[in-house]
C-alpha cells in the first residue's frame, strides 16, 4: 500500500532541490545527451568511428567496464561490516555504498552495451529465446553475475528504504540471507571479470594467476576511496550524520588494499622483467615502449606515481584522519587506479598482437564522448539514488498512510545494544 | 491521499464561453483522442502514410524475419532453406547481385587438414589476392584473412617478422611463413563466445553464424593466432566483384558488427574443390586434404616431413602444420 | 555459517568448468570436434571419394604417371599442357582470373611446337652453343650440371626427351627426366608435398609436371613484386 506514495515521493525527492542541484543535474544531462549523440554516430557507421582495430579490438569501453566492475564489488567492503558484523559506524554509510554499487553496475553494463558491434542482437544472450553459452564462456558468467548483483543491490536497499518509509524496521530475517549472498557475490563479480581476461592463453599479459587477486586489491582501493569522497560530500552538505569511525575504517581498508596492490605490482614487474621472455613483450611495451611505439609509457608511470603518492600519504596516521589530506589522497588514488587498471591493463594486452604486430590505439572523439556520457549517466543514477535515500533515512519523509510518527514506537522492547535502525540519524551538533 | 475530483461540467443560464467551460476527466480524454484522430485523418488524407515501394516493404519484411531468426546451428532444414531464400532475395534487392548460398553440410568421413611449406613460400601473396576475391572481403578496410610474414633466416619468431614488406620477393636471407585461421581442434574462440555464434563443424571447420554474433569480440581476444577479423564498418564489395558462389557459413555478405575469418573456403572444400589460397599459390607451398584419408597428401606430409605448429604449447591443436623441404 | 553446501557447490561448479574446458584425445590431429561423423576410411569410402569429380577436374586432360605412385600406392595423373598450350593454367577466384602456376609455360616457349621448325626431322646436336634460333635459352642448369643439349633432348625426335635407360619421354612427362637426378624432389612430388595438385582435394588427382613450374634451362624461381602489403593500421571509417 505504501508503494505508490513511495515512488511518488522518490520522484519528488529526486526532482526537487536548490539551484546547485539543478545545475549539477543539468550538466550531467547535457553530457549524457552529448554521449547519446556520439553513440548515434557509432550506431550509424559502426565501430569504425572508434579507434579500435583488428589488433586492438578492445579499447576505452572495456577498460572502463573493467574498472567499474571493481568499484561495484567494493560496496561489499561496507556491506559486510554493516549488516553482517553489525558495525554501528558503518550503518549510516552502507546505503550510500550500495548506491555507488548500483551506479557503477549501471555504468559497467552500459559500457558493455556500447562496445557491442551488434547491440540489437543482445537478446541472443537470453537463455530461452537465445542461447547463453554457460558455463564455458566467462562472458556468459559475467552477464549472470553482474545482473544478479545489480538485482541484489537494488532489491535489498529498496526493501530497507521501503520499510523505513513505511515506518517499520526492516526485518532482519528477510534481508540478512541476501546480504550474505551479496557479500560473496561481490567478490565473484570481480573474480569472474578477472578470469574473463586471465583465462586467455593467447594474451600472455593477462594470463597469469595474479590477475584475479590484483583486480580485487585495486577494486578495494578505488571503491572505498570513492565512497569516502561521496560520504564526505554528504556529511558536508546535508544533515546526514556519518560517524567518524566509518571514515577511519574505510580509509584503513583503502590504504591496506592500496599497499597490497603495490606489492602485487612489484611482484608483476619482477616476474616480467627479471627474465624477460616472449611473454613479457606486452609489459615491455607498456612500461618502456618498443622502438618508437611508446604511447602508454607516460600514462602508466603517472598512474603508478599517483598511486604511490596517495598510498604513502594515507599510510601516515595523522594525515589519514585529517580530511584536508584524506580527501585529495582518495581522489588521487581513484584516478591512479583508473589509469593503472583501465588504460594500463586492457589495452597493453593487445599490443603487440599475438603475431607480433604493433598497432597503437588512440580513442576518437566518439569514444571519448560516449565514455563521458556513460560516466555522466552513472553519476546521474548515483545522485538520484542518494537523493531518494537520504530524506527517508533522515526521517523527513514517511508514508502518508502511517498513523504513528516514526519516533514513537510504544510497546516495542528496546535492546541496550545500539541497533542501526533505531539510532538517531540527525546530527546533534 | 484523497482522490481528485473536479466539478462536473456546469451548464447553466450563464453558459460560459467554450474556452471557459470546465470539463471532467472523461470529457477531456475524449476531446484529446478525437482531436488526435481528426488530425491523423487530415494528415493521412493529404499524403500517403508512407511513400514506400513494394520493394522497400519487402526488404523491411525480410530484414525483420532475418532479425528474429535463431541460431543456424539449431535450425531445422526448412528454417535453413527459408533463411537462405531470404538472404538470396535480399542480396538481389539490396545489392543487385544474384547469388547462390549453399547450406552444404560436412561430408562424412572428412576432417580437413592443411600444411604450409616454408621453403616453397616466396612471399608472392597470390594467396591473399585470391582469398580477397573468393571470399568477398571488405574492400574499404582491406580485410585479409591471410598474413604472410617475411622472417630472417635463423629464427621462427613472428615477432621479428614483417608482414608489410613491399619489395621484390623472395628476399635474400629471409624466408616466408603464412598464417590464417588454423581451425584448431580445441578452439579457444569457440569456448568463449557468450552466445554460441561460433562452433566447429564435424569436418573440422570452425564457422560463425554472422547474424547471431553480437559483436562482443571476445573471440578475437581469445584467438592466439590473430585469425579473426571484425567488421568495424559496413563491409563493401563492388557488385561486379562479388563472388556469387557462397555458403551460409562462409563467404556470404556479412554486415557491420560481426566477426569473420577464414573458413578453408567452405563453399569450395565441401564441394571437393581446393580452397582459393591452395589453388592460387604458384609455388605449390600449400597442401590441403582429408586427415581421415590415410592416402591423402596431407597425411603423407605429416608422416614424411618434420612438421611443426605455431604456439604448440598452448594446446589448441591447430590443424595447420608447417614443414620445409 | 554453514560452509558445506557452499563448498560443495563450488566444487561442482569447478568440475563443470574444468570438464567443459579440456577434452582428452589420442593423437594430435586426430582430435575430433563434437558430433563428428566419422566413417571408416575403407575402400568403399575411398571409392566413393574417388568417384567425385568436381567441376574442372572432369575436363582436365591428363595422362597417368608411370612408375611413381601417390600415397597409399594410389595412381595419379599429370596434366597435359601441350594439349592446350595457351591455357597456361589459370583459374577463377570470385570474378578475377589468376595464373596458378609458377610460370606460364606457353609464354616461355615462343617456338612451340618443335615441329613448327624441325618438321620431325633428325637434328644433329652440336654439343657446343652456336648462334642459332635457340639463343634465347640461357643454359643455367646445363652449365651447373655439365649437361649438353643431347643429355636431355633426343637426337632422333626433337620433341622427345631422352632418358638414361634409353627410353624416350614426351615433353609432358618431364618428371621422368628430372627424377633421374632429382630423386628426393620426385619422391615428395609423388607424395604431394612438392608441386601442385589441380582443382580438387578429393577424387581424381591431377598434378603438374616439373617443367610446368621450373624452366628446365633456368629452374630458379624468379623474383617478382608481390601483391600489395596489408594496411596494418586500419584505415579510418566514416566520421573521421
Amino acid at each position: 500500500m505504501h508503494l505508490r506514495p513511495f515512488l511518488l515521493s522518490a520522484l519528488k525527492s529526486a526532482t526537487n532541490g536548490g539551484w546547485r542541484y539543478h545545475l549539477w543535474m543539468g550538466i550531467l544531462t547535457s553530457i549524457i545527451l552529448l554521449g547519446g549523440y556520439a553513440y548515434s554516430v557509432q550506431w550509424r557507421y559502426g565501430l569504425a568511428v572508434t579507434g579500435m582495430n583488428d589488433q586492438v579490438s578492445w579499447g576505452l569501453y572495456i577498460s572502463n567496464f573493467t574498472f567499474l566492475v571493481g568499484m561495484a564489488a567494493a560496496a561489499m567492503m561496507l556491506v559486510l561490516p554493516a549488516y553482517i558484523l553489525e558495525d554501528v559506524d558503518f550503518g549510516r554509510a552502507v546505503l550510500m555504498a550500495e548506491a555507488v554499487a548500483v551506479a557503477a553496475l549501471v555504468m559497467a553494463l552500459g559500457f558493455v552495451v556500447v562496445d557491442l558491434g551488434n547491440p540489437q542482437g543482445s537478446w541472443h544472450l537470453m537463455p530461452g529465446i537465445g542461447y547463453l553459452n554457460w558455463p564455458r564462456s566467462l562472458l556468459a558468467w559475467d552477464v549472470i553475475v553482474l545482473n544478479g548483483y545489480l538485482a541484489l543491490n537494488l532489491g535489498i536497499p529498496f526493501y530497507i528504504l521501503y520499510s523505513h518509509y513505511a515506518g517499520r524496521a526492516a526485518a532482519k530475517h528477510k534481508y540478512l540471507p541476501w546480504m550474505y549472498i551479496s557479500a560473496m557475490w561481490a567478490v565473484s563479480i570481480h573474480l569472474v571479470t578477472a578470469f574473463l581476461l586471465a583465462g586467455l592463453p593467447s594474451r600472455p599479459f593477462w594470463n597469469n594467476a595474479l590477475l584475479g587477486p590484483r583486480f580485487l586489491a585495486s577494486a578495494f582501493t578505488a571503491g572505498p576511496a570513492f565512497v569516502i569522497l561521496l560520504l564526505y560530500f554528504i556529511r558536508r552538505t546535508t544533515r546526514y550524520d556519518i560517524a567518524e569511525g566509518a571514515f577511519s575504517k574505510l580509509a584503513l581498508i583503502t590504504v591496506a588494499a592500496a599497499q597490497v596492490n603495490i606489492v602485487m605490482l612489484i611482484s608483476e614487474l619482477f616476474y616480467k622483467f627479471y627474465s624477460p621472455t616472449h611473454h613479457s613483450i606486452n609489459a615491455q611495451y607498456l612500461f618502456f615502449g618498443i622502438g618508437e611505439h611508446h604511447a602508454l609509457v607516460p600514462w602508466i608511470w603517472t598512474g603508478i606515481g599517483l598511486n604511490l603518492l596517495a598510498t604513502v600519504v594515507l599510510m601516515i596516521h595523522p594525515l589519514r584522519h585529517n580530511p584536508r589530506w584524506l580527501i585529495p589522497a582518495c581522489a588521487t588514488l581513484f584516478v591512479g587506479i583508473w589509469i593503472e587498471k583501465g588504460i594500463g591493463l586492457v589495452i597493453p594486452g593487445f599490443i603487440p598482437s599475438p603475431l607480433g604486430e604493433i598497432v597503437e590505439y588512440t580513442p576518437t572523439w566518439v569514444e571519448l564522448c560516449v565514455t563521458a556520457g556513460v560516466w555522466a549517466l552513472g553519476l546521474f543514477v548515483l545522485t538520484v539514488l542518494v537523493r531518494v535515500a537520504l530524506p527517508i533515512e533522515l526521517g523527513d519523509v514517511r508514508s502518508p498512510y502511517l498513523e504513528t510518527p516514526p519516533a514513537a514506537r510504544a510497546g516495542r522492547p528496546r535492546s541496550t545494544r545500539p541497533r542501526y535502525e533505531d539510532a538517531r540519524p540527525v546530527r546533534t551538533r | 491521499m484523497t482522490t481528485d475530483r473536479t466539478a462536473e461540467a456546469q451548464t447553466g443560464p450563464e453558459d460560459p464561453s467554450l474556452l471557459q467551460k470546465r470539463v471532467d476527466r472523461r470529457g477531456a480524454l475524449s476531446i484529446l483522442v478525437g482531436g488526435l484522430a481528426a488530425g491523423a485523418a487530415a494528415v493521412g488524407a493529404c499524403a500517403p502514410l508512407s511513400a514506400e515501394t513494394d520493394e522497400e516493404r519487402e526488404v523491411k519484411l525480410l530484414a525483420w524475419r532475418e532479425y528474429i531468426k535463431g541460431n543456424y546451428r539449431v535450425m531445422t532444414e526448412e528454417e535453413r532453406a527459408e533463411t537462405i531464400a531470404r538472404l538470396e532475395r535480399l542480396a538481389q534487392l539490396q545489392r543487385g547481385v544474384d547469388v547462390t548460398i549453399q547450406s552444404t553440410g560436412a561430408q562424412p568421413g572428412v576432417l580437413f587438414g592443411y600444411a604450409f611449406n616454408v621453403s616453397k613460400c616466396k612471399g608472392f601473396r597470390r594467396c591473399i589476392e585470391a582469398c580477397i576475391n573468393e571470399n568477398n572481403l571488405d574492400r574499404n578496410a582491406d580485410t585479409q584473412y591471410i598474413r604472410i610474414f617475411e622472417i630472417e633466416d635463423g629464427v621462427v619468431d613472428l615477432d621479428r617478422g614483417d608482414a608489410t614488406f613491399q619489395h621484390e620477393v623472395p628476399a635474400e636471407g629471409h624466408f616466408y611463413l603464412g598464417t590464417q585461421c588454423f581451425q584448431c581442434a580445441d578452439p579457444p574462440c569457440v569456448k568463449v563466445c557468450p552466445v554460441g555464434a561460433t562452433w566447429q563443424e564435424p569436418d573440422g571447420i570452425t564457422v560463425i553464424d554472422y547474424d547471431w554474433c553480437i559483436g562482443c569480440r571476445y573471440c578475437m581476444a581469445a584467438c592466439p593466432y590473430w585469425a579473426r577479423r571484425f567488421n568495424w564498418g559496413a563491409p563493401e564489395v563492388p557488385p561486379e566483384e562479388v563472388n556469387p558462389n557462397q555458403h551460409y557459413l562462409g563467404n556470404r555478405a556479412r554486415k557491420k558488427g560481426c566477426v569473420e575469418k577464414c573458413t578453408f573456403c567452405i563453399h569450395r572444400s565441401r564441394q571437393g574443390r581446393l580452397p582459393a589460397c591452395v589453388e592460387a599459390c604458384p609455388t605449390g607451398a600449400r597442401v590441403f586434404g582429408n586427415l581421415l584419408d590415410p592416402d591423402s597428401e596431407i597425411r603423407w606430409v605429416l608422416a614424411n616431413k618434420r612438421v611443426f605448429r605455431l604456439k604448440e604449447d598452448l594446446k589448441t591443436e591447430p590443424r595447420f602444420w608447417y614443414f620445409s623441404d | 555459517m554453514n560452509h558445506t553446501p557452499t563448498s560443495c557447490a563450488a566444487l561442482w561448479v569447478a568440475a563443470c568448468l574444468i570438464s567443459g574446458c579440456r577434452e582428452s584425445h589420442p593423437a594430435a590431429w586426430e582430435r575430433l570436434p563434437p558430433k563428428a561423423i566419422v566413417a571408416q576410411a575403407d575402400s568403399a569410402t575411398a571409392a566413393r571419394n574417388a568417384a567425385l569429380e568436381p567441376g574442372l577436374l572432369a575436363t582436365i586432360q591428363a595422362i597417368p604417371v608411370e612408375r611413381w605412385k601417390g600415397p597409399g600406392e594410389r595412381p595419379f595423373e599429370v596434366a597435359l599442357r601441350s594439349a592446350a598450350p595457351e591455357a597456361g593454367h589459370s583459374r577463377m577466384f570470385g570474378t578475377i582470373t589468376l595464373p596458378i602456376a609458377l610460370r606460364s609455360r606457353t609464354a616461355a616457349i615462343s617456338q612451340y611446337p618443335c615441329t613448327s621448325c624441325h618438321l620431325g626431322q633428325k637434328v644433329v646436336m652440336a654439343n657446343k652453343r652456336i648462334q642459332d634460333a635457340h639463343n634465347n635459352i640461357q643454359p643455367v642448369h646445363p652449365d651447373q650440371t655439365g649437361a649438353v643439349c643431347s643429355t636431355c633432348h633426343s637426337d632422333d625426335d626433337v620433341a622427345l626427351l631422352t632418358l638414361k635407360s634409353g627410353e624416350q619421354a614426351t615433353l609432358d612427362e618431364s618428371y621422368r627426366l628430372c627424377a633421374q637426378c632429382h630423386f628426393p624432389e620426385a619422391k615428395t612430388w609423388a607424395g604431394g608435398a612438392h608441386g601442385k595438385r589441380l582443382d580438387g582435394w578429393q577424387g581424381r588427382r591431377v598434378v603438374m609436371a616439373c617443367a610446368d613450374c621450373h624452366d628446365p634451362h633456368n629452374p630458379v624461381v624468379q623474383v617478382r613484386i608481390p601483391f600489395r602489403a596489408p594496411q596494418i593500421q586500419r584505415p579510418r571509417g566514416h566520421g573521421q
